[in-house]
């Protein structure tokens, strides 16, 4: 039984055709990391997955929710579904503490004592619960992106989307994300994500899907699609990033 | 010929000036009242609300104020609504002042990044939930400022409420100069005593705008 499963996922910009037949099973606790040059179709494909971009045709099922746009359906697969922003998204109106506590409050309808109790413990799972108070402002780069990972927690989600959450930061401050997520992937938590950091998707990921031209192109368990890349797409892409 | 010292003129005038004070407030509670329920019409999402929502924005920006002020002076009571110049000057002036606030606010409210919008579908919340947890609060903090800064337009437009023989600041200028025949100390005195409404209204709007993009 897969956790998310995706048959023949058309995607369109207008005239133009992003995906072309997108087909894949993710179990429940796999680690899948999608690399691919810009324009690929990676992030769009992350984006079709929880319902942020609509696809034209085939069927994208989470959980058992069956993946639309509308808000009542949105608001089913949150619960399942969390996701992460290369820009972090943070409500900078809020401290790092009410940024994980407002949808534990509004959508699962938790009092305030749940809601913080909550927030403290999602935020000590990432190493920022000593930052309850402060407002995204004030935080670094991987600060901010680990309350973000905090504030999906908060919903306990099943299948957490990453989106190349890790580009937006300086160097020095990728380990301490990275470290975060390793930790719930060893923890069960199913990862699917987009990134450019190939050491990490080849260690950390159970698969890595190649995609080109919005096509999954290749494939493979982690080390073996490293070691012996089929195409020569993926040859190039390699020798370039590596 | 009446006569009239420096001090007297200064003192009718300084009375006058409490009723471009007053009309202003009216204009600007009032036409925030409005510009309000605009929005609300405008978040719903329907079609022909926001169409016409669009409609009064444009015809009340792209018509002038004084245009405006006959309309609802003498055109209503063409209709048989008699409207007195305070009535009327109300009115227009809160019509007015409506169309462009709710525009002012509108700009805000889009110019929340859409990351914003991202995040709140993920984490489940809905179109209201969104807009009055995350959408309104930060563009509250983006309107203050064009808000305050748009209240000095009210007040000068107030001055045109004087062609309706509303007695405000302007009208009692008239008044004093044909009276005393010394139109530059009379009209200086006005100019001078808008200023002194006006710039500190312009002054905190400057000072707003500092803080608040020290804090983002």
């Amino acid at each position: 039984m897969s956790l998310v499963s995706l048959e023949g996922v058309h995607k369109y910009y207008g005239e133009k055709h992003i995906l072309k037949g997108i087909d894949l099973k993710v179990k429940a606790g796999e680690v899948i990391s999608i690399i691919g040059r810009s324009g690929s179709g990676k992030s769009t494909l992350l984006r079709c997955i929880n319902g942020l971009e609509e696809h034209q045709e085939g069927n994208i099922i989470v959980g058992n929710l069956e993946v639309t746009t509308n808000d009542l359906q949105l608001q089913k697969i949150s619960k399942v579904c969390g996701m992460i922003f290369q820009s972090f998204n943070l409500y900078p109106h809020k401290t790092a503490g009410e940024n994980v506590m407002l949808s534990p409050k509004l959508v699962l309808g938790k009092s305030n004592e749940e809601c913080k109790k909550l927030a403290m413990k999602c935020l000590k799972k990432v190493g920022m619960d000593q930052f309850f108070d402060q407002y995204p402002e004030s935080l670094s780069g991987g600060q901010k992106q680990r309350v973000a990972i905090a504030r999906s927690l908060a919903m306990s989600p099943k299948v957490l989307l990453c989106d190349e959450i890790t580009s937006a930061l300086d160097p020095e401050l990728v380990g301490e994300v990275l470290k975060v997520l390793e930790e719930l992937a060893s923890e069960g938590i199913t990862l699917i994500l987009v990134t450019h950091e190939m050491n990490f998707a080849r260690d950390i990921g159970d698969r890595v899907i190649f995609m080109h031209n919005g096509k999954i192109w290749e494939t493979g368990e982690s080390e073996e699609v490293f070691a012996n890349p089929q195409t020569d797409e993926l040859k190039n892409f390699l020798s370039s990033v590596l | 010929m009446e006569q009239f010292t420096t001090l007297e003129i200064f003192q009718n005038l300084l009375l006058a000036a409490r009723w471009t004070v007053l009309l202003s407030l009216i204009a600007f509670v009032g036409g925030g009242l409005v510009a309000g329920i605009l929005l609300v019409l405008r978040m719903t999402n329907n079609k022909v609300l926001t169409v016409l929502v669009n409609i009064y924005v444009e015809v009340f920006q792209g018509t002038p104020l004084l245009m405006q002020l006959f309309l609802a002076f003498f055109g209503l009571s063409l209709i048989g609504i008699d409207m007195g110049p305070w009535a009327a000057a109300s009115l227009a002036l809160t019509l007015f002042t409506s169309a462009f606030l709710c525009e002012i606010w509108r700009g805000c409210l889009e110019s929340v990044d859409k990351g914003q919008w991202e995040a709140c579908k993920t984490m489940g919340l809905n179109y209201y939930q969104t807009m009055f947890h995350v959408i309104i609060p930060q563009s509250v903090r983006l309107a203050t400022a064009p808000t305050v800064g748009f209240s000095v337009q009210v007040v000068k437009g107030t001055a045109l409420a004087s062609i309706i023989g509303f007695v405000e600041l302007t009208k009692a200028g008239t008044m004093l100069n044909n009276a005393t025949f010394e139109p530059f100390k009379v009209f200086t005195m006005v100019a001078i005593l808008y200023f002194l409404i006006c710039f500190p209204l312009t002054k905190y709007s400057k000072y707003l705008e500092r803080k608040l993009n020290v804090a983002s």
